[in-house]
């Protein structure tokens, strides 16, 4: 990462120039909504810009990787906000005190088996993706083993060449955890929680739980590693950070949320427009699909103050890395817990990370690459002489 | 040290003394409803909407300009209308009292 030429804006020139670029996607053509404040409002008027489609509110579209419309998130209110509701309990506990200890820990023990080892760390599959699906289970408040099956899907299940295998893999695994669910008493994990949920006077079919199933294992994997190992990336190159948040632990929380405006994981999320609209002086034709730009709103300078630098005490921060309205990302609580708790840690364990050898990769491509993410990043974790006891050189 | 009640969404008030900090985290560290303060007080989540009640408005002042921005994507939004994470309690505040919007 760098904060100097910011590999994370490619949207600059055409953001202030038209305001929408027209990205072209497995032969469809998306116009990309790029300005902070038509992406909000855009974001916010979903009878407009509507998620009723399934399979069609990622870009590109996933109609190769999974058989059910993926809920709540690919239906519009006021389906929409009852979906929601079964489940926003549960991903709200990531702001609960006990949750928050248990990040802490959990993310603790895995620097200390990695500082223990003193041997350098790939960051992406050695530490950022066994996270990611352990957290995971305390998330959807599953035993930890669950993660073994987990990391078998890698950064994605629904990428790489073999990502219609392991989509079906993971509708296979879904399945069995919800009719097992069903067939059990009630209890208080994620499976059970919809395989006795009540929608509307009756239970989900199958069909909805799977659907709730696909969200919460395809959201959330690859952006949350990616964040990891960007932030990881960051402390490697920014030494003066990790000081900067162990003296002043206040900031952790305003640091974490300009990572995510400057790592925007979800570069791009998909709306369709029943009736067309007009944005940005363009007209956008009924039915045609367009792309909310999150990764291109967060570095707005009509907003932003110098967008393009990394500072850990920007506040405010209005971003939108975690969308807006009333689809603003279920998963919001439980990133910014592990975020913040990572920053935590690193700031209390660690006095350095050396970054040994990194390759970057480009994220939003084929229309316009966002670079900045790591396919793999190797470091040392180097920790606080007051705490090296254990052999960490 | 200040004193503030929060008036939530069901009407019921809850009052907090020796109150420290800003309104919206006040009221997460005293789980009050309606305010979950996710963005962790950056201005970018608006999860801590509070109208200020009509005698306290002078003394709280207004809202910023990127509040406002913020608070124009609110339906709910009034003229009495700020985040809590952008109001930071002073002796000057002691006895406030504002409504909690909620979602």
């Amino acid at each position: 990462m760098s904060d100097t030429s910011c590999p994370y804006d490619p949207f600059k020139d055409v953001r202030k120039q038209k305001g929408i670029h027209i990205g072209h996607f497995d032969g469809e053509e998306i116009p990309m909504i790029l300005r902070y404040h038509d992406v909000r409002s855009a974001a916010k008027d979903w009878a407009t810009y509507s998620s009723d489609t399934p399979f069609r509110v990622p870009i590109p579209s996933e109609e190769d990787v999974r058989s059910y419309r993926q809920l709540p998130i690919e239906t519009n209110p006021p389906d929409h906000t009852e979906y929601r509701e079964l489940v926003e309990p549960l991903f709200r506990r990531p702001q609960q005190q006990d949750y928050i200890e248990e990040i802490e820990k959990m993310i603790d023990r895995l620097l200390e088996s990695k500082l223990r080892a003193g041997i350098p760390v790939e960051v992406v599959s050695e530490f950022a993706l066994p996270l990611q699906c352990k957290a995971l289970t305390r998330l959807l408040r599953v035993p930890e083993s669950e993660a073994d099956t987990w990391l078998l899907w890698g950064m994605h299940p629904f990428l790489g060449e073999d990502r219609q295998e392991k989509g079906a893999d993971l509708e296979r695994y879904l399945e069995r955890k919800f009719i097992e669910a069903k067939q059990s008493a009630p209890g208080d994990d994620f499976f059970s929680i919809l395989a006795h949920a009540e929608f509307r006077g009756r239970p989900l079919t199958l069909d909805e739980m799977m659907g709730f199933g696909n969200l919460a294992f395809a959201g959330g994997r690859d952006t949350v590693i990616n964040m990891v190992t960007a932030v990881i990336g960051y402390m490697a190159e920014h030494p003066e950070a990790i000081t900067k948040l162990r003296e002043n632990p206040k900031l952790i929380p305003t640091a974490a949320e300009e990572f995510a405006r400057i790592i925007s994981p979800v570069s791009r999320i998909g709306r369709t427009c029943p009736t067309g609209a007009h944005v940005a002086g363009h007209t956008i034709k009924p039915g045609q699909r367009v792309a909310l730009t999150w990764a291109s709103a967060n570095f707005d300078d009509s907003v932003f103050d110098a967008p393009d630098e990394i500072r850990l005490d920007r506040k405010p921060n209005p971003h939108v890395a975690y969308g807006f309205g009333p689809h603003v990302c279920l998963g919001a609580p439980h990133a910014r817990t592990l975020i913040r708790s990572l920053l935590k840690i690193i700031s209390i364990r660690l006095e350095r990370i050396d970054l040994l050898t990194s390759k970057q990769n480009r994220l939003a491509g084929p229309n316009i690459d966002r670079h900045g993410y790591y396919d793999s990043l190797e470091v040392r974790f180097l920790g606080l002489k007051s705490l090296a006891s254990n052999g960490d050189r | 040290m200040p004193k503030i009640t929060y008036i939530k969404p069901d009407g019921t008030p809850l009052t907090i003394e020796n109150a420290e900090g800003n309104l919206m985290e006040i009221a997460v560290e005293n789980g009050v409803d309606g305010i979950t303060g996710d963005c962790g007080g950056v201005c970018s989540c608006s999860t801590c909407h509070v109208r200020i009640t009509p005698e306290w408005i002078e003394r709280v002042g207004p809202a910023s300009a990127d509040e406002k921005n913020l608070l124009s994507y609110e339906d709910s939004a009034d003229g009495r209308s700020r985040l809590g994470c952008q109001v930071v309690l002073n002796p000057e505040l002691d006895g406030l009292i504002v409504e909690v919007v909620g979602s």
